[in-house]
C-alpha cells in the first residue's frame, strides 16, 4: 500500500502512529512551516480548541497527540504523532485506535478556516510561541553552544537553521501566509504513515488508513540526494575559524565543528564507530582525557549527524582553561587521524553501537523511526542488517574516514560571571 | 540457600515482581519483562544528600558530614586501583552510570546480552571502594564543573530556590552535589566512614528489570555478594533528621540569570505523611495537574489567551516521610500575572465544586497513560525504588486510581495553605 508501513510486536501494549510530511525548505521558510503545523494541531472544524482536543483524547483513554519537527539533513520533517492503547488492554475492549486515526484526519485535512484564512487568534498565539522558542534558545547554555555550532558550521545550508527558524523571518509572517504554506505542505511533501506497536486485532489497519486518507498519500518526488550528500558540492575551507561569544554564565562551553569530506553512503558505519571512539562513551578518548585525566570538564562528548555528515564536539569548562581544553581535544582528533586506536577501543565501540541498535527493538517509536528513515532514503535495512554491517567495520575503515574528517570551526561560549 | 520469595502481580499492567530479602538483609526485586531486549540491574543504598547526621557504624559515635558527600562518594566508587569502572563497563559494551538523590544513591547498568557479566561487575563496583588522597583531589575538579553546569541551569535554580524558600532547617534545601567550598572539605576518611555505614547490605537494595530468569538471577546476586562480605557489619543505620518548623523561610526568592523566558515555581509546604499515603498524594496530584492545569483545562486556556503561559504548567507532589510539598511550575514573560492568577485560582478550586464528568474523564486518561508507561522499563524500576523508600505497597499507584474520590481531591486541595506558599522566579 502506498507509503503506509507497519511494525507489529506483541510485547507492546500500545500503538504509535506517525504521519509524516517531509519536504525541502529554504531557510526563510522554516518558521512559516512550523507555525502552520502548530496552528493545525491547535484546533480544527470538529475540535475547535486545544481544550476540546484534549478532552476528546482523554475520553480515548489518554491517547497522546502532538507534533514533532525535525531536520533530516537539509530536509525538514513535520510529524503528527499519536500514541494509544491496544483495545485488548482496555476495559470492555474498547477500541480507541480507529477513532484516533479519524481524529488525525480531522486535524490535518479539516482545519479551522474561513475563506482560506486560518483562525487569527490561534495564529497570533502560535506565532508568539515560536518567537518565544527562538528567543529563549540562549537560556540553556550547553544546548545553545551546540545549536550555535551547527548554525555556524552550515550557515548557508537549510540545515544550519534553528528548528523554529530565524527570528527576522518569524516576525514577518502574516496570517495570509499560513494558507499558502498549508497548501504547499499538502502538495509538495512526501507523505508517509508508520504504525508500530501491538497491532493484534488490527489486521486491517493498513486498509483502514488507506480508506481514511485515500488520495492524500500520493507520492511527491523530492530529491533524496539532499539527505546526505548535499555537502559534496560545497566548497571546503581549509582554514579553521575560531569564534568567541560572550554570555552571562558561570561555565564556558568549548565546541569544535567538523565536516566529512566526500561522504559516501557506506561511510555511515565507520563514522559511527569513529564518533563512539572519539567521544561517544565513557571509554572514549574525550571522556578519558578531557575529563578523567585532566579534570577539565564534567561533560565532554562528540555527536555525529548522520544525515548531514558533520560532527560537533562539546565540553563544559572553566573559561581560563580554554587553551588547555582546546589543545587536549585537538590532540584526540589527531590521535584518531593517526590511527592510534586500540583493538579494545574498536571492539567496545562497536559493541556499544550494536547494543544501541538492538535496543531499538524495545521502543515502538525507534522502530517507527527506522521504517521512516528507510522510506525516505529508499534503502530498506533491518536492524539485523545494520548490525551486520556495523560488525564488519575494521580499524582501517575508521582510519580511512578519519582522514576525511576536517575541522572547520572552534567556538567558545564564554562566561561573564566566570571571573568570580 | 532457600529464599522466601514474595510474588506481586498486577493485572492492569500484566506485570509481575519477585521480591525477597537475603539473609544479610539485602532487599532484592526482580521485575520480568518478557520480550524486551534490554536488561537493567541496579544496586542502591538508602543514603542520599540529606543524610549527613548519623551514627558511624564502626565507632558508634554521632558524626556530621560536609554537604555533597553522598554524591562525591558516588563519583569516587567508580575509581579503582589503576582503572575506572565506568571504563571497564564501557569496554565490555555495557553502559553503566549512577545517580544520587535526596535519600538514595543508585548504581546501574544496562545491557542486551551480557546480563550475568554486568551484574557481577555491578556488585564488584559497589563492593570494592578504593579511595585515595590523590583520586579524591582529582574528582574535586570534575565535580566543580558539574556544580557550575547546574549553576547555569535555569530549571535547577528555580527548583532549588523554591526548596530554599520553603525549608528552614531541612537539608533538602541544599544542593545534592554540595558547593565548591563544602566538597573541598571531603577527604578519603570521610568517604570510608560514609561508605562503611551506609553501604551495608541492611541499608541496600538490588532491582532487576528485564527478560531474566528469577532463580538464576538470585543465585548470581547471592554468590557474588558473598565474595565481598567477610568483615562487613550489616545492621540498621541510625540517621538523624532535623526539626523542621511548619512555616516557611521566605515568601519570595528571585534570581537574575539574564534569561529571555523567566521560570516561575510556586511551592506549598505540607505536613509530611508516610507509606501508601505518599503514593496516594502523588496520584491525587497527578489528577489535579491534569484536571486543572494541563492544556485541556479551562485555566490553561484563559492564561494562554492572555499570553501569560506558553509551555506546560505542572503540578507535582514531592515527599518522603520527613518532607512534603507541592510545586507548581511554568515559564512566562508575565511572571507577576501568572503567579497571582495561580494563587487566586487555587482559592477558587478550594471553594468550588468539582466537575464529576471531568473527574471521570481524567481517570480514563490516567488508566491509558499507566498502560503506555509500563512499556518503558525505567518506569518499572522507579515504581520499585519508590516503594522501597516509602515502604509502600507495590503497584499501589495503579490500584488506588480507581478508589480516589472527588472528596479526596477536595481534601487535598484544602491542605494547600497560602501562608505556607512560596514563589521562586528565575529571570
Amino acid at each position: 500500500m502506498k507509503n503506509i508501513y507497519k511494525v507489529n510486536d506483541n510485547k507492546f501494549k500500545s500503538i504509535y502512529i506517525s504521519y509524516n510530511f517531509t519536504f525541502e525548505t529554504k531557510k526563510d521558510e522554516v518558521p512559516k512551516n512550523v507555525i502552520t503545523s502548530l496552528v493545525l494541531a491547535k484546533g480544527c472544524n470538529k475540535y475547535k480548541t486545544t481544550k476540546e482536543i484534549e478532552e476528546y483524547l482523554s475520553s480515548l483513554y489518554g491517547t497522546n497527540f502532538d507534533i514533532n519537527m525535525e531536520k533530516i539533513g537539509d530536509l525538514y520533517n513535520v510529524e503528527f504523532r499519536l500514541e494509544c492503547v491496544n483495545k485488548e488492554f482496555l476495559p470492555n475492549k474498547e477500541d480507541v485506535l480507529k477513532p484516533a486515526i479519524d481524529f488525525l484526519y480531522e486535524i490535518i485535512y479539516n482545519p479551522k478556516m474561513e475563506n482560506n484564512k486560518f483562525d487569527s487568534a490561534i495564529f497570533e498565539r502560535e506565532k508568539s510561541f515560536v518567537l518565544d522558542k527562538i528567543n529563549k534558545r540562549k537560556d540553556e547554555k550547553l544546548k545553545y553552544a551546540v545549536l550555535k555550532t551547527e548554525e555556524l558550521l552550515c550557515s548557508n545550508e537549510p540545515f544550519g537553521t534553528y528548528i523554529y527558524g530565524d527570528i527576522k523571518d518569524a516576525e514577518n509572517i502574516k496570517l495570509e501566509d499560513i494558507y499558502d504554506s498549508y497548501i504547499k505542505l499538502l502538495e509538495k511533501s512526501f507523505i508517509s504513515i508508520v504504525v508500530s506497536g501491538n497491532l493484534n486485532g488490527y489486521d486491517d489497519i493498513e486498509q483502514y488508513l488507506d480508506n481514511v486518507f485515500k488520495n492524500k498519500l500520493d507520492k511527491v518526488d523530492f530529491n533524496k540526494e539532499l539527505i546526505n550528500i548535499s555537502h559534496k558540492n560545497r566548497d571546503f575551507t581549509s582554514e579553521i575559524k575560531e569564534i568567541k561569544e560572550k554570555i552571562q554564565t558561570n561555565q564556558a562551553v568549548i565546541t569544535i565543528g567538523m565536516r566529512v569530506e566526500n561522504l559516501e553512503d557506506n561511510d555511515f558505519y565507520a563514522l559511527n564507530v569513529y564518533n563512539s571512539i572519539l567521544g561517544g562513551t565513557p571509554s572514549s578518548k574525550l571522556f578519558q582525557n578531557v575529563r578523567e585525566k585532566e579534570s577539565l570538564a564534567y561533560t565532554a562528548k562528540s555527536r555525529y549527524y548522520r544525515f548531514k555528515g558533520i560532527f560537533v564536539i562539546y565540553a563544559g569548562i572553566e573559561e581560563i582553561n580554554y587553551e588547555k581544553a582546546k589543545t587536549v581535544i585537538l590532540q584526540q582528533i589527531e590521535e584518531m587521524k593517526n590511527g592510534n586506536i586500540s583493538e579494545s577501543e574498536l571492539n567496545s565501540s562497536k559493541e556499544s553501537l550494536i547494543n544501541d541498535l538492538l535496543e531499538w527493538n524495545d521502543s515502538k517509536i525507534s522502530l517507527a523511526k527506522l521504517v521512516y528513515t528507510n522510506a525516505i532514503s529508499g534503502k530498506y535495512l533491518t536492524i539485523e542488517e545494520l548490525i551486520c554491517n556495523m560488525k564488519e567495520v575494521q580499524l582501517k575503515d575508521v582510519a580511512k574516514v578519519a582522514e576525511k574528517v576536517k575541522i572547520e570551526l572552534i567556538y567558545l561560549l564564554g562566561g561573564e560571571n566566570s571571573e568570580e | 540457600m532457600k529464599n522466601n520469595i514474595e510474588i506481586v502481580n498486577n493485572e492492569t499492567l500484566s506485570e509481575t515482581i519477585h521480591k525477597t530479602v537475603l539473609s544479610n538483609g539485602l532487599e532484592v526485586y526482580i521485575c520480568a519483562k518478557p520480550g524486551f531486549t534490554k536488561k537493567i540491574g541496579m544496586f542502591g543504598t538508602k543514603y542520599g544528600s540529606i543524610n549527613n547526621d548519623f551514627i558511624n557504624i564502626l565507632t558508634g559515635k554521632r558524626v556530621d558530614m560536609p554537604d555533597g558527600v553522598a554524591h562525591f562518594l558516588e563519583h569516587k566508587l567508580f575509581e579503582k586501583e589503576g582503572e575506572n569502572s565506568l571504563d571497564l563497563f564501557s569496554k565490555e559494551g555495557i553502559s553503566a552510570n549512577a545517580y544520587t538523590s535526596f535519600d538514595h544513591t543508585v548504581y546501574y547498568f544496562e545491557t542486551i546480552n551480557k546480563f550475568k557479566k554486568g551484574l557481577e561487575m555491578l556488585i564488584e563496583l559497589v563492593k570494592t571502594p578504593y579511595f585515595t588522597v590523590e583520586n579524591v583531589k582529582k574528582e574535586q575538579g570534575i565535580i566543580g564543573q558539574e556544580i557550575s553546569m547546574y549553576d547555569d541551569d535555569p530549571n535547577f535554580n528555580v527548583y532549588f530556590n523554591t526548596l530554599r524558600a520553603m525549608y528552614i532547617n531541612h537539608p533538602v534545601r541544599i544542593d545534592i552535589a554540595g558547593t565548591i567550598d563544602s566538597i573541598s572539605k571531603i577527604d578519603k576518611d570521610i568517604l570510608y566512614t560514609c561508605y562503611n555505614t551506609f553501604y551495608n547490605p541492611n541499608n541496600m537494595f538490588v532491582v532487576i528489570i528485564g527478560d531474566v530468569e528469577v532463580s538464576d538471577t538470585l543465585s548470581i546476586i547471592e554468590n557474588n555478594i558473598q565474595l565481598y562480605e567477610k568483615n562487613i557489619k550489616s545492621e540498621k543505620v541510625i540517621k538523624f533528621g532535623v526539626n523542621e518548623p511548619k512555616n516557611i523561610l521566605q515568601k519570595k526568592i528571585e534570581k537574575d540569570m539574564g534569561l529571555y523566558m523567566p521560570q516561575i515555581s510556586i511551592g506549598y509546604k505540607l505536613m509530611p505523611t508516610e507509606k501508601n499515603e505518599i503514593v496516594k498524594r502523588e496520584v491525587i496530584s497527578d489528577i489535579i495537574s491534569e484536571m486543572y492545569f494541563s492544556k485541556s483545562s479551562k485555566f490553561y486556556e484563559i492564561e494562554y489567551n492572555k499570553g501569560a503561559v506558553s509551555d506546560d504548567i505542572d503540578f507535582t507532589y514531592e515527599g518522603t516521610t520527613d518532607f512534603s510539598h507541592i510545586i507548581i511550575s511554568t515559564t512566562s514573560t508575565k511572571s507577576e500575572m501568572i503567579q497571582n492568577d495561580i494563587f487566586s485560582y487555587i482559592d477558587e478550586l478550594k471553594n468550588g465544586e468539582i466537575d464529576e464528568k471531568l473527574f471521570q474523564n481524567t481517570k480514563r486518561r490516567k488508566i491509558g497513560e499507566n498502560i503506555v508507561e509500563s512499556e518503558n522499563l525505567n518506569n518499572s524500576y522507579r515504581r520499585i525504588i519508590d516503594s522501597i523508600l516509602h515502604e509502600s505497597q507495590l503497584y499501589y499507584d495503579i490500584e488506588i486510581l480507581n478508589e480516589i474520590t472527588i472528596k479526596d481531591i477536595k481534601d487535598f486541595l484544602n491542605t494547600l495553605d497560602y501562608t505556607k506558599a512560596v514563589v521562586s522566579i528565575v529571570k
